[in-house]
């Protein structure tokens, strides 16, 4: 299709966004019009689209304000919330996993050792290390009672997994 | 755990401070007293679906104020705003457009239909609508942005996101077609003798 605008296109644009079309403007204009395609197509589309806006706005059922006021100020809240969660969320799973590896090779450590400990612990009852100085130094100083120590930083840190697993399921 | 308590500035605003003013509940209203109706007619008209057109209003109004920077338009004057408004509401169109339709018509509300056929008895929608409805909707958006709204190429391209010389060519081709069909007998027309 051949590109051709009319010259006067422009000056008849003008009439009719200002309202003048077709009563206040020169007959030797309207002449042009009649005759000339491309102007007769632009007041013709025009005038139809100018009479449909008109109606389609006097149409319109429109929402109050207000409430779409609210509406975006809930939805900023929401954005604002959800952008500083995101890093919060990725903090939390990487703790962890952090956790998950070190509960991991704790057990790979303990499985190498032959669990031997376990042997002390029968002997528990009636050694003299159930007084509790006895025990906390044996736990500290000998590497053969180290899981004392070990067994409930573990057991606790199980349970904070546990609470950072439900933060983060609670973020979802 | 609630992250207000933590970080109560971050929920002050969702956008860092600019010093593009921003716009208040009453400036809202005022503008949106301006803007709604001829956005209402763009969108009800472009997609033939007034409940379609109610949402969509609702939806760029809503994102029109959550945007990050409300308005970088703000400064330059409502007529940028509207502008920007625009872009929003074609943008959603376009998104409505591309997604997959409910193909049974039992989906559809009974007064929506209603509402259709009212609005069919008027001349312009009687003359105007089925002719719209047989262009593309790419067309109708830049016919109706140019012929209702008057907006320039420039602004139509900044609207629609189309490169501004080929906005010229699109509407000369639209306005050509909706011209020859606007031109046509309505079909109910050409059934009688």
């Amino acid at each position: 299709m051949i590109l051709r605008p009319c010259p006067r296109e422009k000056e008849v644009k003008e009439l009719l966004e200002q309202g003048h079309w077709p009563e206040a403007c020169a007959p030797e204009l309207r002449a042009h019009v009649s005759a000339c395609r491309s102007c007769s197509d632009l007041v013709l589309v025009s005038e139809a689209f100018q009479r449909a806006r008109t109606e389609a706005a006097g149409a319109a059922n429109l929402a109050a304000p207000g409430a779409l006021w609210w509406r975006a100020q809930l939805r900023r809240r929401q954005t604002a919330l959800e952008r500083i969660g995101k890093p919060l969320l990725g903090a939390q799973i990487f703790a962890l996993c952090v956790l998950l590896v070190l509960a991991g090779g704790f057990l790979v450590t303990q499985a190498r050792q032959g669990l031997e400990w376990l042997t002390r612990l029968e002997h528990l009852p009636q050694a003299s290390a159930l007084r509790l100085e006895d025990l906390w130094s044996s736990a500290f100083f000998t590497s053969a009672w180290s899981p004392l120590v070990l067994i409930p930083a573990l057991a606790t840190l199980v349970l904070l997994g546990g609470v950072v697993v439900y933060l983060a399921s609670e973020r979802q | 755990m609630l992250w207000e308590t933590v970080l109560p500035d971050a929920l002050a605003g969702d956008a860092p401070r600019t010093e593009s003013p921003s716009m208040d509940s009453d400036a809202f209203a005022a503008f949106y007293a301006r803007s709604a109706r001829p956005l209402w007619a763009y969108l009800a008209r472009v997609s033939g679906d007034p409940a379609l057109a109610d949402d969509l209003m609702q939806e760029s109004y809503v994102r029109f104020l959550c945007a990050a920077h409300p308005v970088p338009a703000l400064a330059d004057g409502e007529v940028a705003c509207r502008r920007y408004l625009f872009r929003i509401a074609t943008n959603l169109l376009r998104d409505h457009w591309r997604r997959p339709r409910a193909a049974s018509i039992d989906g559809v509300p009974e007064e929506f239909l209603a509402a259709r056929d009212a609005s069919a008895q008027a001349d312009s929608q009687a003359m105007l609508g089925p002719a719209l409805k047989r262009m593309r909707p790419l067309d109708r958006q830049i016919l109706w942005l140019a012929h209702a709204e008057g907006y320039s190429h420039r602004e139509i391209a900044e609207v629609t996101g189309l490169a501004a010389p080929s906005i010229r060519l699109l509407l000369f081709r639209a306005r050509r077609k909706m011209a020859r069909l606007l031109r046509e007998p309505a079909p109910s027309h050409r059934r009688q003798p």
